[in-house]
Parts: C-alpha cells; structure tokens; sequence
C-alpha cells in the first residue's frame, strides 16, 4: 500500500515535471509581452497592455499574419490534392516503380530544413524567379506534401478495396463510389493531414526565412525582431500568431463534431 | 436458349455462360467454360486456391470483363455490362461492409444508388433485418459493432437490398469459425427457399457445398472437371482430383487393367474405366462379413468424431480409412486384427 502511494506520487510528480517544461516557453512568452521594457527580464515592475495596443494598431501585424495565412491556405490545399493523389499510389495501387516512388516521397522529410531552404533558393534564383510567398509556399509544399501524403496513406493501408467493388456492384457510379465510399473513408486523414499541413506551414522558420523574398512570414518577422530591435511588441504579436492558430483548430475540430453529427 | 426442365417443360436460363474464357497475360484464369444455371438454383462452384473460382464469379457479377465469350441473363447478352448495370449482387469474401456507416446505412445502399426515398428505404431495411434474423435496433448500429456472424448477415441483406436476380457469394464463410459456419450455411440454404433467387456460391469446400447446393461445378485450372447433383458428385466423381477433393477416402491403384483387378489378394470386378483407380468411400467398409469382398485388416489407429468412429487400418502394404456410425457394433481397439468387408457396388471407378 505505502509502496501504492510511492508510485502514485512519483507518477504525479513525473507528469506535472512534463506538463510544466512543456508549457513553461508559452507562459513566458505571455509575461514578457506583458512588459514595458525592451530586455527580458522578470519580475516586471510595471504590467503593461501597451505591446498588445501597439500590436493591433501596427500595420505590419496585420500583414505578417495575413502573408503567413495565405501561405498557409495554399500549402493546406496543395498538400492535400497532392497528399491524397500520392497516398493513392503509395498505398491504394500497385504498380510498376511503387516502392522506389514509396522511398523517393519520404526523403525530403529527412533532409535538414535549412539545408533544403537553400538548395531551393538557390534553385530558384538560377532560374531567375524572384523569391517571395509563393516560392516559400513551394517550399513548404516540399517539406509537408510527403508528410500529408503519409498521413493520408495510414489511413488507405487499414482501408478495404473491395469496399469499392461492392458499392459499383451495388449500383454506384464511378463517381458516386468516390463521394458515397472512397472519400468518407479517407476522410479523417484528409482532415488530419490538413491540419498538420496549416500548422507545419504557419510555424515554419527554416524554410521561410531563405525563400520568402521580400514578404514576411510571421514566424521570420518573429525572428529577426527578436535578433535585432527587440521589444515587448515581438512576445505580443507571437501571443496574437499562437491564438489565431489554435483558435482555428478547435474551429475545425468543433465543426468536425458537428458534421458528425449531421 | 431454351432448356428442358425437370418437368419436362421448356425455360430459359436465368443465367447462360458460353466459351466465357479470360485470359491474364499467359495465364489462362477461366478456360472457355460453358455452363447453363436455371432459374432458382442454388448452383456451387467448388475449386482449390487458383482454379478461377474467383475470377469466373467475378466475370458474371460484372467486375471484370471476358477475353472471350458470352454471356446471357435471361437470354439477354450482357456480356460487356458493368456490375453497376446489372441486375445482380455479390455477397464478398472479406464482406466489405461499409464501416463508416450503420447496418442501416449499409443495407440501404443501394436503395439510395436508385434514389429510393428515405422512408421507403428504411422500411425495406427494416423487412431485410428480419428476414436475416436481425434486432430491429442494429438499424441504428455501426457495423464495427457487430459480431462475424452478423457482419455476415448485414453483408446479406445488402445485397438482397438491390433485389437483384441473381446473388453471387464468394467464399463468404471462409473467416468463421466451424460452428458459426454451420449454422450459416443451413441458414443460407432457407435464404435461398425463402426468396426463391438464383444463388451462385464459391467455396472451396465440398463439404460446405453439399449441404447447400442443387448443382455443384468442380472446377480445376479454369475449366470445369465435373458439374452435377452433389449425390452425382458423391457417388461416381469423374476424376482422382474430384475424388481426393471429398476428404477422406480410399483411392485403390488397381493393377491389371482390363482384366479382372486384385486387391489384397481377392479378386475385384473388372474395372469400368481404363487405368483404373477404385474410389471407395470410407462408409463403404463395414467390420465383418456383411460385403462380398472380405480381408482381414490390422487397425492401427481409432478416432471418435461424434457421430462415426474412424478407424486407420492396413492391409499389407496398403492403407485404408474406415468410418462406421457411432453405436454400430462394438469399438474396436487399435492393434486388433479385425475382419472388413465392402461391397463392389460401392466402388467408383475413375481414370487419371
């Protein structure tokens, strides 16, 4: 019994050690925006809104946020048109080539970000195409397309073909066996590949900071303020960036319930 | 088309299959079988893993295509239709239920393909459920759910849903367990008298198919070695493959062709078949003097399987399998030395 109570408490110890490292980062990040002055320093002696105001009123919050969802949104849709299509033939089909393609897809997951950053600025600018967004979009795409496209494909090994054959021998069209099976099938990995890719995209510094040109992703402007003219503006626009983004994700999630339910 | 029927009248097939063949590259699947199934059979395609048992129903549902051939439903050619288009249904081996939907939603499937309202629907549903001896209330329930038995059911009552002609099933039992199996396979039968549909059952047990079936094809590298009455197949298969595919039986090599054959020193009839083998059923040997041929056999293991004892014996150099009824005479023991006897008339002879 006392050895019960030993373990219990270990346990307990154990878990709130974990819970505390890991949200330790973000409550700092809500006290230093908190401040007035421009070093980090805490206790702060006086408590202070003034960053957020700052934050709101500021041209460039608006614009960080609204480059850094834009790209998200195209990276979202790439990953999961190209993610389902490439989960098909890494999972669905066998064909001619598929295991080589199985391998080739994974590869860029491991290849370190910063390294892949560059060698695709450096692609870009040989073939004169001026960086910006969109070319950091194509970055992520490279990087979170794989990704979603093994997400999606969890899904597809676990999936029954012959599912498809019953419903078009059961009288479905080819498309209404896409909507009515493949589709519902797939779909919560789909949604969850979604989901990673808007979250890998909206936080990506390594590949952003080398191929997003002239406009500023969020997660850059984060860093470069941070590196160079430093002020409690940078911890409030991060606060309003983490917000939005699990803002929107309990948005999905509480949609998906209700679709569910529907 | 027209067929003479058992009652002397003329019909036509419900389902008529001429030269159907498919080729896969070199491999030839299904070898230009020809085969009229009548109205209301319960006809049963038996075969090993590989004979195109699968590819042959495949072809008749519609989910591939012949490289040569014709087939017929109801005299009508719909040979190049596509299974959405025809008026048939598949029970499938792995089932293939829908597991993102309800029993219900599964059964109503294609119902809702034909834009069938949705009161209508249910209320088929609903029938279907009992006639599969299913709860009302599984209308509701996912199919992840059920257990193998009822995911059979469920799988069943879709495919009547469609209120197709003619129902194909492709060794769905084959996951169950042997008990579940065979209450399923009688339940399958009463189905089948219940709507009166044309069944065409794969399996690759014999056994499950003569419980069932009114005909029963054997099929063999993508033809058809036999098709008969399960009594037929029984009591005078064709061929050894045929013979070896009931289970246990004895098959006698019979030297002397032609002339008078000798087994175990006793002289048998002569043989009706050049390069004989004598098939004799395990059944056929009685302990005793009761046949005309008799010989003397060492017993040399006993297995009790319930209704019949099964006794391993040699003859010479010859080993022989013997089944006799539970409660027929008194168990004898394995190292006696015990007199046996058959009947000629319970050999079938069959070539190669």
């Amino acid at each position: 019994m006392i050895r019960d109570r030993h373990v219990r408490y270990l346990k307990a110890v154990w878990i709130g050690t974990i819970i505390l490292l890991l949200y330790i980062p973000i409550v700092s990040v809500v006290l230093v925006s908190l401040a007035n002055t421009r070093y980090m320093r805490f206790p702060h002696r006086v408590w202070s809104l003034d960053a957020y105001r700052e934050a709101v009123d500021s041209f460039t919050t608006w614009s960080i946020h609204l480059v850094s969802l834009q790209m998200a949104l195209c990276v979202v849709i790439m990953a999961v048109v190209l993610g389902t299509l490439g989960a098909m033939a890494f999972a669905r089909y066998d064909w001619h080539g598929r295991s080589v393609f199985q391998r080739l897809i994974v590869l860029p997951i491991f290849f370190p970000q910063p390294v892949l950053g560059l060698a695709l600025l450096l692609s870009f600018s040989a073939l004169g195409i001026t960086p910006g967004w969109k070319t950091a979009v194509i970055a992520h795409a490279v990087w979170i397309v794989p990704i979603v496209t093994l997400v999606i494909s969890i899904r597809l090994f676990g999936y029954d073909v012959a599912q498809e054959e019953a419903a078009f021998d059961l009288g479905a069209s080819r498309w209404q066996v896409a909507r009515e099976v493949t589709f519902p099938a797939l779909w919560p990995g789909i949604f969850s590949g979604a989901l990673f890719a808007f979250l890998l995209s909206w936080s990506n510094l390594p590949l952003s900071i080398f191929t997003s040109g002239a406009d500023t992703p969020l997660p850059v402007w984060l860093f470069s303020r941070t590196a160079t003219n430093y002020s409690p503006l940078v911890p409030a626009v991060a606060v309003i960036g983490t917000v939005i983004s699990a803002l929107l994700v309990i948005l999905l999630l509480v949609l998906r319930r209700l679709f569910r339910r529907a | 088309m027209a067929t003479v029927t058992p009652e002397g009248g003329t019909a036509v097939p419900a389902l008529s299959l001429q030269e159907i063949t498919r080729r896969f590259g070199a491999l030839t699947a299904v070898d230009a079988v020809t085969l009229d199934i009548a109205e209301g059979e319960f006809f049963t395609i038996v075969g090993p893993s590989g004979s195109g048992k699968s590819t042959l129903v495949r072809l008749l549902a519609g989910l591939e295509v012949p490289t040569a051939g014709t087939l017929l439903l109801r005299g009508e050619d719909i040979t190049r239709q596509p299974a959405n288009q025809r008026p048939t249904a598949m029970v499938f081996q792995s089932l293939a239920l829908f597991d993102h939907r309800s029993v219900g939603q599964n059964i109503e499937f294609a119902m809702k393909m034909k834009g069938v309202a949705p009161p209508a629907r249910r209320e088929r549903a609903l029938e279907l459920l009992s006639l599969l001896r299913l709860p009302r209330d599984y209308y509701d329930r996912a199919v992840t759910q059920c257990s193998g038995g009822e995911r059979q059911r469920v799988a069943m009552a879709r495919a009547l849903a469609s209120d197709p002609e003619i129902l194909f099933f492709d060794e769905p039992l084959s996951a169950l367990d042997y008990r579940l199996r065979k209450t399923l396979e009688v339940e399958l039968k009463e189905l089948h008298q219940r709507t009166g549909k044309t069944f065409i059952y794969i399996t690759h047990s014999l056994e499950e198919a003569m419980v069932m079936s009114d005909r029963i094809a054997i099929m063999q590298d993508g033809r058809f070695v036999q098709v008969g009455t399960p009594q037929d197949i029984y009591q005078r298969p064709r061929n050894r493959f045929v013979a070896g595919f009931m289970g246990e039986v004895n098959i006698l090599e019979i030297r002397g062709r032609g002339e008078s054959a000798r087994f175990a020193g006793l002289d048998l009839p002569a043989p009706e078949v050049a390069g004989a083998y004598a098939v004799l059923r395990p059944e056929a040997l009685q302990a005793g003097d009761g046949g005309s041929v008799r010989f003397d056999a060492d017993i040399v293991q006993r297995l009790m399987l319930g209704s019949r004892t099964q006794y391993h014996l040699r003859v010479g150099d010859l080993a022989l399998i013997a089944e006799i009824g539970a409660g027929v005479g008194n168990l004898m023991e394995p190292g006696q030395r015990t007199r046996f006897s058959f009947d000629p008339d319970d050999i079938a002879w069959v070539a190669e």
